[in-house]
């Protein structure tokens, strides 16, 4: 790991490689959709950038794993950040004029696959490990120089993992998922038996704690990771249960910004298929309906936000990535596929190159 | 220069490679249960016989201490590190329930916490801890191998030979009869009706767990693939020399028993085992019929390589050999996981789904 550092360090900016010259007049007859990581059919790591028609609009190539996307308007730049422990994020310019930058994390800190940008553009934010210590932090971002990293505040918990922006476009929601990992170990899970997952609302203008919430009754060993905002301004989250195996927990639950935080019942049935994993989640356009997917167990659930319940129940193997899509949903999967969910009624279609877990839609 | 020995040594370690006749392929119904049966229950028969051995070798030595009584608990003590590190890579059914892995062998542990929890009870004469039920409530750092390790073999061990020792004594008991009651709940666990050895033998779409054969080879597939990273990632590198730090042998598992590589050598057999035995990799079609041998071939490479690991660790790590087939050992773990987690899943139509490969 640390040899990759010093490699990136010693590549500068120029590392990533730029969009496929013959591709930037794609760029000028179409707009941007999807954006996710992905792995080529060489294995090589790298981010795809796709049309409304799932066309290949652009590809970057990545030092290593990638994992979530994020891009502003405002800005006009996306960033794919390094999955967790990486320590790259590459800034790439979705227009294709300018060369992609990265960076790298500083000394002490790795990042966890997930950042957001401040709603004007000009700052990015990045969840990182604080991993010597084992602490989450936030880490600020200049996008208006150079991507200089200002500094950071806490997480308040161990593990943070995604990050989003409240519609207020002040408060930033962290999952603290809350397993401790170290470079020196690996992927290995250093305290599963003393976890302490939770929700955390963060005023991003000084990074006081507005709020932290944990699911009660015995459910530490649930890791929340994944999250998505409904109409009603509620943050979806998805679990992943480190626990005895022959346990289920309800894995999908919601929380919000006055001090609620519950889990849905899902059906049985629903729940086995789960397999204990949910991999990603996303709202749909018009936030009433919020999709889970568990590649584990080669599943998509739509939920009605309102009623809490299942509206649909989808297979996919290997699928994780989701994103809104007109009336409904894609999902992608590990297996290179791109299908419509629910109401989405678009053709399947197929890559050359496995999706990561994310998928976002611009 | 050291890439340079490292492939040198490689051939060196790699050299004979023997030709065998390709067994004919097995199904998936006969690779699941020859895991079960042939591999995994008689893993933990063994671990749980020997641990039964190391209760009764503790419970003599603190009822008449003396020099041969606590020979003998650290000699039993090795055969239960041995047997377990057959056992810890099988991360699945039982010692997953309950907090059995940690509460068995909480590792690594990067603050020593255990360490400094197991001084305090020694320090303060925790009569908790010297009670099986008191034991079991305190953290999973200080009721396992490495609680024990540090009792029979840290610094004030040999007061265990003497009537000075007694709390000791009765603290390490208490270990070695949690350690006797997990191992002897991994045994039922694997033989209980309709539980985990079922399952994963006769996989059902109702099931939980496997509700396909697939599923359930995942789950043997991955057994391996995971346990090389694990093996790699906690039990070689954190103490290995790198070009960012020097070696740090007492970030080793079990460096004070000097079992360490005694350990890593178990976890290498009963992973060899788990794939030679159950036939995993000869469940393939004909032309990836040579995975078997290449696999076992890696197999044979890292048990060269701990051949040539003879000292303790502390004076391995400084020994330019001794380094290198540790080196070399990183090495085999990363192509034993490649060639498992992805050629021989794919070849046996696995799901190497990108997404699914690893959670996160």
């Amino acid at each position: 790991m640390w040899q990759r550092r010093a490699f990136l360090q010693a590549a500068g900016a120029g590392f990533a490689a730029s969009l496929m010259p013959r591709q930037s007049l794609a760029l000028e007859r179409t707009a941007l959709v999807f954006a996710s990581a992905v792995q080529t059919a060489k294995g090589r790591y790298g981010a795809v950038l796709l049309g409304e028609a799932g066309e290949l609009i652009a590809s970057i190539d990545l030092p290593d794993r990638g994992h979530d996307v994020t891009i502003s308007r405002a800005a006009g730049r996306g960033v794919v950040f390094a999955r967790q422990p990486g320590t790259f994020a590459v800034v790439f310019d979705p227009a294709g004029q300018e060369a992609p930058l990265t960076l790298t994390s500083v000394t002490g800190r790795h990042f966890f696959g997930h950042g957001v940008f401040s709603p004007d553009g000009r700052l990015l934010y990045a969840t990182e490990s604080d991993f010597d210590a084992a602490q989450g932090v936030v880490g600020i971002y200049d996008a208006t120089d150079g991507y200089r990293r200002l500094g950071e505040f806490p997480t308040h918990g161990t593990g943070p993992h995604e990050m989003l922006l409240m519609p207020d476009g002040v408060t930033l929601v962290v999952a603290n998922g809350g397993i401790e990992t170290h470079p020196d170990y690996g992927r290995s899970e250093l305290n599963i038996e003393t976890m302490d997952p939770s929700v955390v609302f963060i005023d991003r203008r000084d990074g006081a704690l507005v709020g932290q919430l944990r699911l009660d009754g015995g459910l530490h060993q649930l890791s929340i990771r994944h999250m998505a905002i409904d109409a009603r301004s509620r943050v979806w989250f998805g679990c992943q249960y480190k626990g005895a195996p022959s346990q289920s927990p309800q894995l999908v639950g919601y929380a919000s910004m006055d001090g609620v935080i519950k889990l849905i019942n899902l059906p049985n049935d629903t729940l086995r298929d789960l397999r204990n994993y949910v991999g990603s989640v996303a709202a749909s356009a018009d936030g009433n309906t919020i999709a889970i997917s568990s590649p584990e167990g080669d599943l998509l659930v739509a939920i009605d936000a309102d009623a809490g319940q299942p509206r649909l129940v989808q297979a996919l193997r290997s699928g994780c990535g989701l994103a809104a899509d007109g009336a409904g949903f894609v999902a992608s999967s590990g297996m290179g596929e791109l299908i419509g969910v629910g109401e989405n009624e678009r053709a399947p279609q197929h890559y050359d190159f496995q999706f990561d877990n994310h998928m976002l839609r611009v | 220069m050291r890439i340079l020995l490292i492939a040198v040594m490689m051939l060196a370690l790699g050299g004979g490679a023997q030709g065998q006749s390709l067994p004919k392929p097995m199904a998936a119904e006969a690779v699941l249960r020859a895991a079960v049966v042939d591999v995994i229950r008689p893993s933990v028969i063994r671990f749980d016989a020997v641990s039964r051995g190391l209760k009764s070798a503790v419970g003599s030595l603190c009822a008449e201490p003396d020099a041969d009584g606590l020979a003998i608990a650290r000699q039993e003590f090795g055969q239960v590190v041995v047997a377990y590190g057959k056992v810890d890579f099988l991360r699945l059914g039982p010692l997953m329930e309950d907090n059995r892995a940690d509460r068995l062998f909480f590792w690594p542990d990067r603050r020593g916490i255990g360490l400094k929890q197991v001084q305090a009870i020694l320090a303060e004469q925790d009569a908790l801890a010297t009670d099986l039920a008191g034991l079991k409530a305190k953290s999973v750092a200080v009721q396992g191998l490495g609680a024990l390790e540090f009792v029979l073999f840290g610094t004030g061990s040999e007061s265990l030979s003497g009537a000075e020792g007694a709390f000791r004594c009765a603290y390490g008991s208490a270990i070695a009869a949690n350690i006797a009651e997990i191992a002897k709940a991994l045994v039922a666990g694997w033989y209980l009706p309709n539980g985990v050895a079922d399952r994963l033998q006769a996989p059902r779409a109702e099931y939980a767990d496997y509700r396909s054969n697939i599923e359930a080879l995942e789950e043997i597939v991955g057994l391996v693939a995971h346990g090389s990273e694990a093996l790699r990632d906690k039990h070689l590198k954190p103490f290995m020399a790198s070009a960012e730090k020097a070696a740090a042998p007492k970030l080793a598992a079990f460096w004070r028993s000097g079992l360490t590589m005694d350990f890593v050598r178990a976890n290498i057999e009963g992973m060899r085992a788990l794939v030679a035995l159950s036939g995993v990799a000869r469940a393939v079609g004909e032309k990836d019929q040579g995975l078997d041998n290449t696999i076992d071939f890696e197999f044979r490479n890292a048990i060269r390589a701990l051949d040539l690991v003879t000292l303790p660790v502390a004076e391995a790590v400084a020994d330019d050999k001794q380094a290198k087939a540790l080196d070399y050992l990183v090495l085999v773990t990363g192509s034993l996981q490649g060639i498992v987690g992805e050629q021989l899943s794919a070849a046996l139509g696995l799901s190497v789904g990108f997404s699914a490969l690893d959670g996160d």
